[in-house]
C-alpha cells in the first residue's frame, strides 16, 4: 500500500515579512469620488487626469462584474484601502536616502544587488508610491527615459502621456480597468528613443505592505522605431488575513520594427487578487515578447493581450503558471492579428497542486485583412494530484480565408517511470518531482535571464515542498 | 398562432470572455414547434411506443434547458424505441424527417438499450426545396452494460430555414455510443450533443463533417461527461466553409473527480474556401482528476502548402484542388456509415451541390 507522507506547510519567509504602516497616509476604505478626488490631489494631477479619473469612477460604477473565471466574492471593494502613502515624502535616486524599513523590505528581496549586478535600471514601488528610481548614465545618456509616471506627467514628455494613457486599455475595457482608472498610482515611464538598443534590461520591482490595500500601479513604455528593450517586473507582498487587491494596468507600444521584451515573476501573497491588465500594440515588423511567470495571488485574472497593428508585426507569449493550495489561477494570454504577414506563437505550461485551481484561457483573433496570418498556441497541464483542478479554455476566432492557425493542449500527470527512473539513480521522490517540474516549466525558465530563471526555479522547489503523496 | 419563445441554447460548459460572442446562443422569437410526422422504418427486434415525456427523465442534453423548456410545450409525443434483448439488431433503425415550408415542427425520439445489445439508427432531417420556417429534433438515449448505439444522422438544411438538433444520453460500464453528424447546406443548424459516460469504461465516438455555404450558420456544441472509470472519448470535426458561411464549435471534455484513467481527445479540421468566411471555435478540456490524459487540436485554414505544391505538380487546377479536399472532408466520414443507401444520398446531395455552383460560375 501506499503511504502518504506529511505534507508540511510552505516556508515562504523570504517573502513573508512586513513592517508596520502605522506612519502612511492613506484614504478611507471603499470607493467614492470623495477619495478619488483625494487621490488626484495626492498626485498633483493635471486637470485632463482629474477628469479622467472621474470618467473612470463612473464607468466603474456602470460596469457589471465579470460573470466567468474564478469567483471574487471574497473581495469587498467597500473594504479596499485604494491609496497608502509609505513615510517618504519623494522618490529618491539614491538607496540611502530610502527610508529604512522599505530598504530593508528591498534589500531583503534581493532589488539593490540585483541591480548592482545585471541591471541598466530599476524602480521600486512601495503600497502606492515609487519610492526610488534610477537608471544608469549610459543609459540614460543614450536618451532612454525610465521614470515615475507621475513626474513624467508634468515634464517634456507630459503629451506624449496624454496621448498614450490607457489608450491601449480604456476604462470601458472591463469593471476592474475602469476602477484603475479611477485610482491608478504609482508606475513606470520608459521611453527608449529610435535605433537605441538597451542591452541590459530594466526593472520594476512592486511590493505591497499594508493590510487591506490595494496596488493600482500603471506601466507606460514606449519602444520607438527599431529600437529594443528588455523590462522585467517583480512583485510581492506578506500574507494577511483580510483581501488585498492588485489591479494595476500595462500599456505597451512598440514601433515599427522594434522589439520588446516584457518578463514577469509574480509572487503576490496567497490573499492577493491580482486583476491585472497588459496589453500591447505592436506596429510594422515589431515584436513583443512576454514571459510570464504566475507562482502567487488568491485568485488571478491574467491573460497580457497583443495587438499586432502593422504588417510582419510578431508576438511570441510564454507562460508558467503553478496554483497550489487555495490558489485559482486563471492564466493566459490574448493575441489579435489585426495586418498582414502577423504571426504568434503562445506557449504554456500550468501546473497544478494541493487543491490549486489552473485554468488556461487565451483568444486568437484575426481579423478579415489580416492576410497570411500564422499563428500557433500550445498549452500543457500537469496535475500533481486528484484533489487539484486543472482547465484549458482556448478560443479561436478566424475571420480571413488565408491564414494558417494551429493549436494543441494536453493535460496528464508526471509519469510513474520517470520518477521511479530518477528516484533509481539515488534522488528523493520529491527532489525527482521538482525537477520534472522545473523541466516542464523550462519554456519560461530559458526566456529568463539567469538570475530570475534561478528565482522561479527556487519558487518551483518552494511549491513542491511537501508535494509527496 | 402559436406561442413565441426567446431561448439561449449551446452554452459552453466553463463560459469565457464575452465579447468573444463564444458562450452561447441567443435564438429570438421561436414559434413553440408542433409535432411533425415521420416515415420510420424498423428491424424485427426493436420496439417503438409513443409516450408523452422521455421516460430517461431530464438528461443533460447539449443544447440545454431552454430548448428541452420549448419541447416541452410542443405537443411532439417522444418515440421510445426499445431494443429489449441483447445481440445486434437484423437492420438499422431509418428514420426520415422532411420539415415543410413555413412551419416549426418538433420530432422527439429516445433509444434505450439493454445491456449486451447494439442498434444503428439513421436520421435524415431535410428541408423542402426553398421552404423557410423552424424544425426541431431531440434525441436521448441510454444505454446498459455493453449496449452499443450507432446514431448516424444527416441533415440537410437550405436557405431561410433553422434546424435544431439536440441528443443527450448516459452510458453504462463497457457501453458505447457513436454518434456520426453530416451537415451540408446554406441554412441555418444548431447541433448539441452531451454523453454522459458514467460507467467504467464506457466510450464516445463522434464525428462531424459539413459542408456549409451560402450565408449558412452552423453551431455545435458537443460535450464529454468523463464520471467512470477508464472512460475514452473521441471527437474530431472535420469541415468547410464557402462563400460568407460562419461556424462556432464549442467541444468540451469533462473529466469529473473519480475518472481514474479516462482519456479522452477532439480535434479538428476546417477549410476556409472564401475570404468572407467565419470559424469560432473553442475546445476546452475541463480536468478535476489527476490519472487522466487529455488533449485537443485544431488545425484551420487553408490547404498546407505542401499538399498544394503536391497536386499542382501532378497538374491539377488550384480550385480543383479545393473542390476534392472540400468533399474529402465529408466523404472520409461518410465512407463510415455502414448504411449504403445512406451514403449514396450523401454522394448524390454533395453532386448536385457541385453541379449548382458549377452552373452559377458559368
Amino acid at each position: 500500500m501506499k503511504e502518504k507522507t506529511q505534507v508540511e506547510d510552505i516556508d515562504r519567509s523570504l517573502y513573508d515579512f512586513r513592517y508596520s504602516d502605522e506612519d502612511s497616509m492613506k484614504v478611507d476604505e471603499g470607493l467614492t469620488e470623495e477619495i478619488v478626488l483625494q487621490i488626484s490631489e495626492e498626485k498633483n494631477d493635471p486637470e485632463w487626469m482629474r477628469d479622467f479619473r472621474l470618467h473612470s469612477l463612473d464607468v466603474y460604477n456602470k460596469t457589471e462584474m465579470v460573470d466567468w473565471g474564478p469567483s471574487i466574492e471574497g473581495l469587498d471593494m467597500d473594504h479596499i484601502i485604494t491609496y497608502v502613502r509609505p513615510n517618504t515624502n519623494r522618490m529618491q535616486t539614491d538607496w540611502e536616502d530610502v527610508p529604512e524599513d522599505i530598504k530593508d523590505t528591498f534589500e531583503r528581496l534581493g532589488i539593490p544587488q540585483a541591480e548592482r549586478e545585471s541591471l541598466a535600471g530599476v524602480g521600486a514601488q512601495y503600497d502606492s508610491e515609487l519610492v526610488y528610481h534610477n537608471v544608469k548614465d549610459e543609459v540614460a545618456a543614450q536618451g532612454v527615459i525610465y521614470t515615475d509616471l507621475e513626474s513624467a506627467m508634468h515634464g517634456e514628455y507630459a503629451e506624449m502621456i496624454e496621448k498614450h494613457f490607457m489608450k491601449l486599455v480604456p476604462p470601458t475595457d472591463h469593471k476592474f480597468a475602469a476602477l484603475h482608472g479611477a485610482v491608478w498610482s504609482g508606475g513606470s515611464f520608459v521611453y527608449v528613443p529610435k535605433g537605441v538598443n538597451v542591452e541590459i534590461p530594466l526593472q520594476s520591482y512592486f511590493r505591497l505592505n499594508a493590510a487591506g490595500a490595494g496596488q493600482f500601479e500603471h506601466t507606460l513604455i514606449i519602444v520607438d522605431e527599431g529600437a529594443y528593450l528588455h523590462f522585467i517586473e517583480g512583485c510581492s507582498a506578506p500574507k494577511y488575513n483580510v483581501a488585498n487587491l492588485h489591479a494595476g494596468c500595462v500599456e505597451l507600444f512598440v514601433g515599427k520594427n522594434a522589439t520588446l521584451r516584457y518578463s514577469t515573476i509574480e509572487n503576490w501573497s496567497k490573499n492577493m487578487y491580482n486583476l491585472n491588465t497588459k496589453r500591447a500594440k505592436v506596429e510594422e515588423g515589431g515584436k513583443v515578447e512576454w514571459v510570464s511567470g504566475s507562482f502567487g495571488s488568491h485568485v488571478s485574472y491574467l491573460y497580457p493581450m497583443s495587438i499586432l497593428n502593422g504588417k510582419g508585426a510578431r508576438c511570441e507569449f510564454s507562460g508558467v503558471t503553478f496554483a497550489g493550495a487555495g490558489q485559482n489561477l486563471d492564466t493566459g494570454a490574448k493575441v489579435v492579428h489585426a495586418a498582414e504577414n502577423t504571426s504568434s506563437y503562445i506557449n504554456t505550461r500550468s501546473i497544478s497542486k494541493g487543491g490549486g485551481i489552473s485554468t488556461f484561457r487565451s483568444a486568437v483573433v484575426v481579423a478579415p485583412n489580416a492576410k497570411g496570418t500564422k499563428s500557433a498556441v500550445s498549452c500543457e497541464s500537469l496535475m500533481l494530484d486528484d484533489i487539484s483542478r486543472s482547465d484549458t479554455v482556448p478560443a479561436m476566432d478566424i475571420r480571413c480565408a488565408d491564414a494558417d492557425i494551429g493549436h494543441e493542449a494536453k493535460i496528464g500527470r508526471i509519469s510513474d517511470e520517470v520518477v521511479f527512473y530518477l528516484m533509481s539513480r539515488g534522488m528523493s521522490e520529491e527532489d525527482a518531482k521538482a525537477l520534472i517540474v522545473s523541466g516542464f516549466a523550462d519554456n519560461v525558465g530559458k526566456e529568463l535571464p539567469l538570475e530570475y530563471a534561478v528565482e522561479m526555479n527556487n519558487l518551483i522547489r518552494l511549491e513542491m515542498k511537501g508535494s509527496i503523496g | 398562432m402559436r406561442e413565441i419563445k426567446d431561448i439561449k441554447i449551446n452554452k459552453v460548459p466553463s463560459p469565457t470572455w464575452r465579447w468573444l460572442s463564444l458562450n452561447d446562443y441567443f435564438l429570438s422569437n421561436v414559434e413553440v414547434p408542433a409535432g411533425i410526422s415521420s416515415e420510420t422504418e424498423l428491424p424485427l427486434a426493436v420496439e417503438v411506443k409513443e409516450i408523452p415525456e422521455f421516460s430517461a427523465g431530464d438528461i443533460k442534453s447539449g443544447m440545454g434547458d431552454d430548448f428541452n423548456k420549448l419541447m416541452k410545450c410542443s405537443n411532439a409525443p417522444v418515440h421510445l424505441f426499445k431494443k429489449t434483448k441483447s445481440g445486434a439488431a437484423d437492420s438499422p433503425v431509418s428514420i426520415k424527417l422532411m420539415f415543410n415550408d413555413s412551419c416549426s415542427e418538433a420530432y422527439q425520439a429516445e433509444f434505450e438499450l439493454v445491456d449486451d445489445s447494439s442498434l444503428t439508427v439513421v436520421m435524415d432531417l431535410e428541408t423542402e426545396e426553398g421552404a423557410s420556417g423552424l424544425g426541431a429534433v431531440s434525441v436521448r438515449y441510454k444505454l446498459g452494460q455493453n449496449a452499443k448505439l450507432n446514431l448516424i444522422q444527416l441533415v440537410h438544411c437550405e436557405g431561410d430555414y433553422t434546424i435544431l438538433d439536440d441528443i443527450g444520453g448516459e452510458c453504462a460500464d463497457k457501453a458505447n455510443f457513436s454518434l456520426i453528424q453530416i451537415v451540408i447546406g446554406s441554412g441555418k443548424v444548431f447541433l448539441g450533443a452531451s454523453s454522459a459516460l458514467e460507467g467504467k469504461r464506457s466510450r464516445l465516438d463522434t464525428k462531424l463533417a459539413y459542408l456549409v455555404d451560402g450565408g449558412g450558420y452552423l453551431d455545435v456544441n458537443y460535450i464529454a461527461d468523463h464520471l467512470g472509470k477508464k472512460t475514452e472519448s473521441e471527437i474530431g470535426v472535420a469541415g468547410v466553409l464557402r462563400d460568407s458561411a460562419k461556424k462556432v464549435f464549442r467541444g468540451t471534455i469533462d473529466f469529473k473527480k473519480g475518472c481514474a484513467g479516462a482519456v479522452g481527445s477532439e480535434i479538428e479540421d476546417v477549410i476556409l474556401m472564401n475570404e468572407g468566411v467565419i470559424n469560432q471555435t473553442i475546445p476546452v478540456i475541463l480536468c478535476a482528476e489527476e490519472d487522466v490524459e487529455g488533449s485537443h487540436g485544431a488545425t484551420i485554414g487553408k490547404l498546407p502548402s505542401d499538399m498544394l505544391f503536391y497536386m499542382t505538380s501532378r497538374g491539377m487546377e488550384l480550385d480543383n484542388i479545393y473542390e476534392l479536399m472540400a468533399r474529402a472532408r465529408i466523404t472520409a466520414v461518410s465512407q463510415s456509415i455502414p448504411v449504403p443507401e445512406f451514403r449514396d444520398k450523401i454522394e448524390e446531395i454533395l453532386d448536385e451541390k457541385a453541379a449548382d455552383r458549377k452552373e452559377r460560375e458559368l
